[in-house]
């Protein structure tokens, strides 16, 4: 009873647990897995970050306007879909160039607004980039 | 006296309930005589979407979003019912950095368990408490692995990240606070007067009726049934760590939650002793070919015993994936608990089984 009456005083006037979050920033861990960048320049375009990862936020879809890199044989473009993505570094892994081409950083996507569109983008990306590779195939076979 | 019974609805909303789960409970006076129960309320098709629209090296991840607490069992259950179809070996560092995560997983799941049984019981004071050290666990899991909650730190062949001698070495100095603080739970669990009214003797289940309902986990140990999954399996070292199966007699809400404070108190021996004499080599090692033929695997996850059944066909896409969770198989045992008790006790007694309804409805 003493004890917890202690006790109670003492959490009367000790530091709270809480930060105040808008006024004082979360601490973030400096390896905390966040967003991945990429480096057009040094990308060789093997497309093997596309397959590995698993819910698809990176495609590379064709564009009318591709970059000089002369790897960029078909005329692609990489697209990063933020919110899509899961953090999880199978593409960082899978690229033969991490830390060059592709690798994870620490930063934290902002929140989207209904403005930007994000979805109705990513799904006309997502359709044009069937219709190319369903192209591919039917002139193959 | 009448013998008329009410049917009292706990759920699919309620205040006590993390998830949605629906009781319906029939009443005689305050007395619980008839139990029904509703628990697919958060189904999500994992198992078909594992089967149709993934391919198998992107499963662990899928799988893993089945549920926030137990994340890391789903996926390292994955993982190695894959690595067994495709007769891979990993060496022993990537096991007991696996182990680790493990088991730092069950501390911060039991956590939340205990806390929400104090919140249930009306000590809210408590629940605040448990919940504010909990974040220790989640800022050693984001140490280790890049996030608090969704780690996907198990893929094939391997585990994401190493760990560094410093971060080793933070994470124990981290563990060994929260162990004085468990110190501190324990004596209050045993001896808080209002808590034992709520606890002792409330919720029972005998040692015969976990047997006969086939209760797992920590609701079995409870009652003295001694079945653990980390004592049968031979693919984590838990037998060189440390691992004590802990048991207790009484069966109540009491005796669950000592059994989990005593795991608690095992996993950090485990965490501290697989960090002290933790074995060099790589962290990961490339796996080749297709998954094929059909495995079955168990774990212990935080709840009890998780089994995952895969089967693959040389292919990229899995034949079937078979998840059966630990509250699912609990139901029986559930249900049966009720029945006799008071209906103002419902609530506590729900949190004390620790249900996790997302794993179970999948």
């Amino acid at each position: 009873m003493l004890r917890s009456l202690y006790l109670a005083l003492k959490n009367l006037f000790s530091k709270p647990q809480t930060i105040d979050y808008p006024l004082t920033p979360i601490p973030k861990d400096k390896e905390y897995r966040g967003l991945i960048e990429y480096s057009e320049e040094d990308c060789i375009y093997c497309l093997k970050c596309e397959k590995a990862c698993p819910p698809g936020a990176i495609l590379f879809a064709p564009t009318p306007n591709p970059s000089e890199n002369e790897k960029n044989k078909k005329g692609l473009e990489y697209n990063y879909n933020p919110y899509l993505c899961i953090y999880c570094g199978e593409c960082v892994r899978a690229c033969p160039k991490p830390e060059e081409a592709l690798w994870q950083s620490n930063k934290k996507q902002e929140v989207a607004l209904k403005e930007q569109e994000v979805n109705e983008k990513w799904f006309a990306l997502e359709k044009k980039h069937q219709a190319f590779y369903q192209a591919k195939r039917e002139s193959k076979s | 006296m009448s013998k008329k019974t009410i049917n009292i609805p706990l759920g699919s909303q309620h205040i006590s309930l993390l998830e949605p789960v629906r009781f319906k409970f029939e009443c005689e006076n305050e007395t619980i005589v008839g139990v029904d129960s509703d628990v697919g309320f958060v189904h999500r098709g994992v198992e078909r979407a594992c089967t149709t629209k993934f391919k198998y090296d992107a499963i662990g991840y899928v799988v893993a979003r089945i549920c926030g607490l137990c994340a890391i069992t789903h996926s390292l259950s994955y993982t190695v019912a894959i690595e067994k179809l495709m007769d891979a070996q990993v060496n022993s560092k990537i096991q007991y950095l696996r182990t680790l995560l493990l088991e730092l997983d069950r501390i911060h799941s039991h956590m939340l368990c205990l806390s929400h049984t104090a919140e249930s019981a009306g000590f809210e004071a408590m629940f605040m408490r448990i919940m504010g050290d909990r974040e220790d666990i989640m800022e050693i899991q984001e140490l280790l692995t890049g996030n608090r909650i969704q780690f996907d730190y198990i893929s094939i062949g391997g585990v994401n990240r190493d760990i560094d001698s410093q971060r080793a070495k933070e994470i124990t100095l981290r563990l060994r606070e929260l162990e004085k603080k468990i110190y501190g739970y324990i004596e209050e669990f045993e001896n808080n007067w209002s808590l034992s009214l709520k606890y002792k003797g409330i919720g029972r289940l005998s040692l015969d009726e976990a047997y006969k309902f086939n209760a797992i986990g920590p609701l079995a140990r409870a009652s003295g049934l001694a079945i653990d999954v980390r004592n049968e399996i031979d693919y984590l070292p838990y037998k060189e760590i440390g691992f004590e199966m802990q048991l207790h007699t009484d069966g109540d809400i009491h005796a669950r939650n000592s059994v989990r404070l005593a795991e608690i108190l095992n996993s950090i021996a485990m965490c501290r002793n697989i960090l002290e004499g933790l074995p060099d080599g790589d962290i990961f090692t490339k796996i080749k070919g297709k998954p094929t033929g059909e495995v079955l695997v168990r774990y212990e996850a935080p709840r009890g015993e998780l089994m995952y059944y895969v089967k693959g066909n040389k292919t990229a896409m899995l034949d079937r994936v078979r998840i059966k969770t630990p509250t699912f198989a609990s139901i029986p045992a559930f249900s049966h608990i009720f029945m006799g008790e008071n209906y103002a006790d419902a609530p506590a007694i729900l949190a004390s089984f620790d249900p996790c309804l997302s794993c179970t409805a999948k």
